[in-house]
Formats: structure tokens, sequence, C-alpha cells
């Protein structure tokens, strides 16, 4: 097992903490960022970049499923609950409606279990209550790359 | 040499310090650590976006909470909501918790608390300002001086 890596199923050890530079990916991975926020959609998307990933990003869930909706494909959706026009639960039903199957984190600053079953209800992979770390997103790059076949 | 030495143990005390006194929690360190010669000022950059948020952010509460014709504590409650997201992804620890503490004054509509923690949350807000461009400062010099920042740990 490599170092940083926990022991499978919970409750396992993590022998270290993971840190954000720990991993190259070999594929160029695309993602979409949906935020409200300025500084966490802008901040969303530098981490991401600076891991290869090809970003796009809006700032209203109406955009995220019309973007969708228009062709757009993306390896990774980080989207958030309070979104304007549209929110986060409504604008994650109707992209999974779609068919899309892409891996989708519902990246909150809600903390509560309700606003957790909610956002996994409508749609969302993993529920992540801000910040996003090092800890949820390597081990996801990580089996996004890998799903790749290698050269 | 000297001089560089001088300036990288202040920025190492600078650094200590802000994480020590519960202004920056690891979430910052991990932001840092995403910083390399294709992103070299991606902190610094990060850091000023955050400012800006968090100023638009407060001027929203202020407004919101100013209205004596009766506050919506709903729109102060967004404000603050996405402060705490924005302030717990750079890892400012200590506004994050204040808005945590601001939330619930807003739930229970109590415009006296929620004065205290805007004051509050101002207060952080420039506290944590003022440290981290001194620490940005400190970076500068340093490289100009012809020396590396010291790792971050």
């Amino acid at each position: 097992m490599a170092p940083g890596e926990a022991n499978s199923g919970n409750g396992g050890q993590i022998l270290k903490p993971f840190t954000f530079n720990e991993i190259v990916l070999r594929n160029r991975l695309t993602a979409l960022v949906v935020d409200g926020d300025n500084f966490c959609r802008l901040l969303e998307q530098g981490i991401l970049q600076a891991y290869g990933l090809e970003t796009q990003s809006v700032d209203n869930g109406d955009a995220a499923v019309e973007l969708i909706a228009s062709g757009a494909k993306f390896d990774l959706i980080l989207i958030d609950m309070l979104l304007p026009i549209l929110d986060g639960l409504e604008a994650t039903r109707r992209i999974r409606a779609m068919g899309v199957r892409c891996k989708m984190l519902g990246v909150t600053a809600f903390s509560g279990e309700r606003e957790r079953q909610a956002f996994l209800a409508a749609g969302v992979d993993v529920f992540v209550e801000k910040p996003l770390g090092p800890e949820i997103l390597i081990p996801i790059l990580r089996e996004l790359d890998e799903q790749y076949p290698s050269i | 040499m000297d001089v560089v030495n001088q300036l990288q143990r202040q920025f190492i005390d600078n650094s200590a310090s802000l994480h020590r006194e519960g202004f920056l929690d690891d979430q910052f360190t991990q932001l840092q650590k995403l910083q390399d010669e294709n992103s070299p000022d991606f902190v610094v950059e990060v850091a000023s976006l955050f400012f800006e948020d968090c100023e638009k952010l407060i001027n929203n509460m202020s407004r919101a909470l100013e209205q004596q014709q009766g506050v919506d504590f709903k729109q102060v409650d967004a404000s603050v909501h996405q402060l705490k997201g924005s302030s717990s992804s750079i890892g400012a620890v200590r506004v994050k918790n204040i808005c945590v503490a601001f939330r619930s004054f807003c739930e229970a509509q109590n415009r006296e608390g929620c004065l205290r923690c805007l004051q509050q949350v101002t207060h952080e807000y420039s506290l944590l300002k003022n440290k981290l461009q001194t620490l940005f400062r400190l970076e500068k010099q340093i490289l100009a001086a012809g020396g590396s920042i010291p790792g971050v740990e």
C-alpha cells in the first residue's frame, strides 16, 4: 500500500496526512466548478488547475445545467448547494436526469446531516463540507485518472 | 547572507504565530503547497481574492443590518454563510468560527448579537489581512535579497 493511503473500509487508519501536491496525474482531466461565491469558485478552479485539470466554472445552477445540456463533458463536477437562479440540489437533479454519470462533489459550507442527505439524494457522489481538502480530493483525482487506460 | 537569514527567521516566526494563534489552519498550509514555479504567486493571489470577497460580504451584512425599517435576517445569513465557506476554504479559522456564531444570531433574529458578530468579523478580518500582508512583504524581501522562502510544514 502506498504511503498516505488509508486501509480499506471505514475507520481505517491513515498512515500519513494527505498533502495537496502529492500526486501527478497522467491524464488531462476536465472539471466544472459551480459556485456562486467568487472566491470559492476561483480557488477551487485554482486548486484543480494546479493538478493540470482543464477547468470551467459558472456561478449559478442554471448556467451549469445549460452547459451540460449543450453537450459539454466533464470528468468531475464540483457544485455548491446554495446557488443563485437555480440551487445546487435542483441543478444536480437535472444534470443527473440528463444521464450524466460523472463524479459529482457537493462542496458546501453547510454542515448538517439533513443537508448531507438532501445533497446525496439529489445525486452528488460525495458531500464535502468546505474546505475542499487534499484528503478528499486526492483519492478522487487518482480514481478518475486511473479510469483512463495507460498508454 | 545575514540579512537573508534574519528575514527568513522573521518569516518562520510570523508564519508559526499565525498558526499558533489560530488565525490560519492546515488548509492554508495546503494551499501554500500548491504554489510552485508554474504558479509562483498562487498564495498572494488567493489571499487578495479572499480579502476582496470578505470586504464585499461584510459590506452586504452591514447594509442589511442597518435597515431601520426591519432587518432581512435571511439576507444577512446568506452573506454570513458565504463568508463561512470562503474563510474555511482559505483556512481563516477565526473568521470562520465567528461566522458560525453569527449564523445562530441570524436564526434567532437577534440584531444586537448580529451587530456584535459583525464587529468581531471585521476586526478578525483586518488583523488577518495585516498579518498576511506582512508575511507577503517578508517573502518579497527575502526573494529580493536573493534568498529562498523557508519550506512550508
